[in-house]
């Protein structure tokens, strides 16, 4: 090889430099993913890459960095406007120059970031979690869910330490309500949210056969409104609130009106204090309820009551009338048979007396002295009367009743 | 005659001696007795509406 074509590393080096200077002197707006972020005396160092969809390797991939005198005013900013820090995993658009630096190799160096970018592209991969969670059916299922009337028997996921739990428990403690809760401690804030929370309802999940399992979660963080929400926009956490069994509330501090687990959530409420409140108001309309049932059935036993009064009263007022009525009747029936019955007797004794009569009558014409009188007689023989006189022989005895006398005869 | 014969069941009895006397299922010897019989049960029916009328009217009274 010939000597005079060859370059020290310095003088090679160089000419990338004034080539990139030359062919490269603009500032140019790049759209890409964060694989790395990190800050060192006040620079900020990134990773950019770029994906083909869904594929693992990158199919670009650049150092990027941010001097200090930059960062502090832009990370202040992006910072505000997303409520989130810069991460791995963000999809950013930058505005960078090319450098190369003889020593230290290419990097683009970063002189702004437009947040609304990183913004709109998690607003975008909301809304495809969401479609998905709707697609996948599971969308609504903890809207279907009912709170049980006494919810009383309350799971709490949250920091173990954050000021929020120590409120809500305060809070039920306060209310006139037995409630019992019982806290699941998890990761609230930054990164590893998605697997805290789901591992703590894996151990809400595995209670729901106990003798006496949880009648709701509270997945509850108290803090800023500008605090990272990313964590709890994940499809698997979303997923796995959506398919739980028990109803959940979540109560997580913040402002923005997008945040996944609260649209999959049975109810939202805004703050710790407010889940506490919610439930509160809950048992206290089943009571009222109860209470409310319990005064109409007062009114209605009373009104009962007093419709049966009043009936019987009338009916007591009618009572005499009706008595007088029934009493008159049966008088008259009385008074009827009364007379009757010496009529029917009269009417008997009359008919007998009647009868009697006509017995003497024929008693009469059947009696022998008038036979006598009109000049018969009767023959008698040994006391009985004499009809055969071939039944007497000769000297029998036998008597002749006439009219005025018997004579005794001879047979001759 | 038992005092506390029931007002229907007296009131039967009666109806029963006034049919057989109006059947002339009655003979002469039973006739006086029946009659006598008759005439108690219909005073005890009498006596019997005039005591529920006198005891409806004091309850009535009591309740006022």
């Amino acid at each position: 090889m010939e000597s005079k074509n060859r370059y020290s590393l310095l003088e090679l080096n160089s000419l990338v430099r004034e080539a990139i200077e030359c062919e490269l002197p603009n500032e140019y707006w790049v759209e890409a993913e964060l694989s790395e972020c990190r800050e060192s005396y006040g620079h900020c160092y990134m990773d950019l890459i770029q994906r083909k969809e869904n594929a693992a390797t990158p199919v670009a991939r650049a150092s990027a960095k941010c001097w200090a005198s930059k960062w502090q005013i832009i990370r202040p900013y992006f910072e505000r406007t997303t409520g989130q820090q810069l991460r791995a995993g963000m999809k950013v658009l930058l505005k960078v120059y090319a450098q190369f630096h003889e020593a230290y190799g290419f990097s683009w160096i970063v002189t702004d970031i437009d947040p609304n970018y990183t913004l709109g592209d998690q607003a975008r991969r909301r809304q495809e979690i969401i479609r998905q969670l709707k697609e996948e059916g599971v969308f609504d299922l903890q809207r279907e869910l009912a709170l049980p009337l006494f919810c009383l028997n309350i799971a709490v996921i949250s920091s173990k330490t954050a000021a929020g739990y120590g409120d809500f428990a305060a809070q039920l403690a306060d209310s006139p309500f037995a409630f019992h809760s019982q806290l699941f401690p998890a990761i609230m804030q930054g990164e590893g949210v998605e697997q805290s929370i789901i591992a703590a309802l894996n151990n809400i999940f595995f209670t729901i056969h106990q003798q006496q399992p949880f009648d709701c979660v509270v997945i509850i963080r108290g803090g800023g409104a500008t605090s990272d929400m990313s964590g709890f926009d994940t499809l698997a956490l979303a997923e796995n609130v959506a398919n739980f069994p028990l109803p959940i509330i979540t109560g997580i501090g913040h402002d923005r009106d997008e945040c996944i687990l609260d649209m999959v959530s049975h109810q939202r409420v805004k703050t710790p204090t407010a889940a506490a409140a919610f439930l509160i108001d809950h048992v206290q309309a089943v009571a009222d309820a109860i209470d409310d049932v319990q005064n109409r059935m007062t009114r209605y036993t009373q009104q009962k009551l007093t419709t049966l009064h009043s009936q019987l009263s009338t009916l007591q007022q009618a009572l005499p009338r009706l008595f007088s009525v029934f009493k008159t009747r049966q008088e008259a029936r009385l008074e009827s048979i009364e007379l009757r019955i010496p009529m029917i007797a009269e009417r008997k004794l009359t008919a007998e007396h009647h009868k009697l009569e006509l017995v003497t009558e024929r008693l009469k014409a059947l009696d022998p002295i008038l036979l006598l009188k009109r000049g018969y007689s009767i023959t008698r023989f040994c006391g009985h009367t004499l009809r055969d006189p071939m039944k007497l022989h000769e000297g029998d005895v036998i008597e002749t009743i006439m009219e005025k006398g018997t004579i005794k005869s001879i047979i001759k | 005659m038992k005092e506390d014969m029931k007002y229907e069941a007296a009131f039967a009895e009666i109806q029963t001696i006034v049919r057989r006397m109006e059947n002339d299922e009655l003979d002469i010897d039973q006739m006086s007795e029946q009659l006598k019989r008759a005439q108690q049960l219909i005073k005890l029916c009498k006596d019997k509406l005039n005591k529920t009328d006198e005891e409806i009217k004091k309850i009535l009274a009591e309740e006022k």
